[in-house]
């Protein structure tokens, strides 16, 4: 991946990276907020969690290194903070009696379907279906084709083993599939 | 096997076209910024306001030290008069002594 022009000029002229917050937040904001909106299924919920990152950042410039040490770190830590969002979610319905997943589809439904093909059923579902898988399979499968990560940075992300990740992947992917195999079938049924 | 491979290979691409990067919603790059600046003039005012305190620690222990200083020098300065003033006591004690001495012995030698 390549680093944003004027990030390499300062590096260049000083022979120390200086980042530039704002800069920062403007190349990194979609990122961050697609990974907690995905990870969460709460657009609301991801929008805080996204401005709490990035102000976490902010708190953080000082020890950032290099724009590659910066997004590793901005993935690093919003998938943490989105896995903890769910947890406390989790632990809330289960106080008060009330199914997460259940929740969790209520909301994708309400979720504006993402515009890449008006003609692919599969495609617009796929977003949902992704919000019904297991989240450490979710977490592997957005890290990989949301941000183009290898396994090998996937685990070192998640701080999980490579073996690991490599499963979770296959396994999402291979549910994904069947889902998504299923909803096409019921759209052609119904077309 | 190659038909499901392309399947597996189509159902990706589609995959990474669905988890395209979504905008950030409008005005969160503005709060975020908002929020930073304020947090820095926070951090700014709490510098400042650590500074003061350390520049009034400072200039009261540099007063404490100039009057100190005054104080033992006034201290210093009387018992070094005193002092003089008792070395010359005892020298006009001890001229008076002597002038008393001549004037006994001129006495003596005049009775006899």
């Amino acid at each position: 991946m390549r680093e944003p022009l004027q990030w390499r000029e300062s590096s260049r002229q000083t022979g120390q990276w200086q980042p530039d917050f704002e800069a920062l937040v403007d190349e990194h904001q979609s990122m961050v907020f697609s990974l907690a909106w995905r990870m969460t299924g709460d657009r609301g919920l991801a929008e805080e969690l996204a401005q709490d990152v990035l102000l976490e950042l902010d708190r953080s410039l000082g020890k950032m290194k290099s724009a590659d040490h910066v997004r590793f770190w901005l993935r690093q830590v919003t998938m943490h903070r989105s896995a903890d969002a769910l947890r406390r979610r989790r632990a809330n319905a289960a106080s008060l009696g009330t199914d997460l997943w259940e929740e969790l589809e209520e909301r994708h439904v309400l979720v504006e379907p993402f515009e890449m093909d008006e003609d692919s059923p599969l495609g617009r579902r796929i977003e949902e279906l992704l919000a019904g898988l297991p989240e450490s399979q979710r977490a592997a499968l957005v890290l990989r084709y949301q941000e183009d990560m290898t396994p090998e940075e996937i685990a070192v992300t998640t701080k999980a083993p490579v073996a690991t990740v490599k499963s979770h992947l296959q396994r999402g992917l291979k549910l994904l599939r069947i889902r998504a195999g299923q909803t096409l079938k019921e759209y052609v049924r119904g077309a | 096997m190659e038909h499901n491979e392309k399947d597996l290979a189509e159902f990706e691409r589609k995959l990474r076209l669905a988890l395209q990067h979504r905008e950030a919603p409008l005005g969160l790059k503005q709060r975020v910024l908002a929020q930073s600046r304020s947090r820095a003039r926070e951090r700014k005012l709490a510098q400042h306001g650590h500074r003061w305190v350390v520049q009034r620690i400072a200039a009261s222990v540099v007063l404490a030290a100039i009057f100190g200083g005054l104080a033992a020098y006034r201290q210093v300065e009387e018992r070094r008069k005193g002092e003089q003033a008792r070395e010359q006591v005892l020298t006009a004690l001890r001229i008076t002594n002597r002038t008393l001495d001549r004037v006994n012995a001129r006495l003596a030698e005049n009775g006899r």
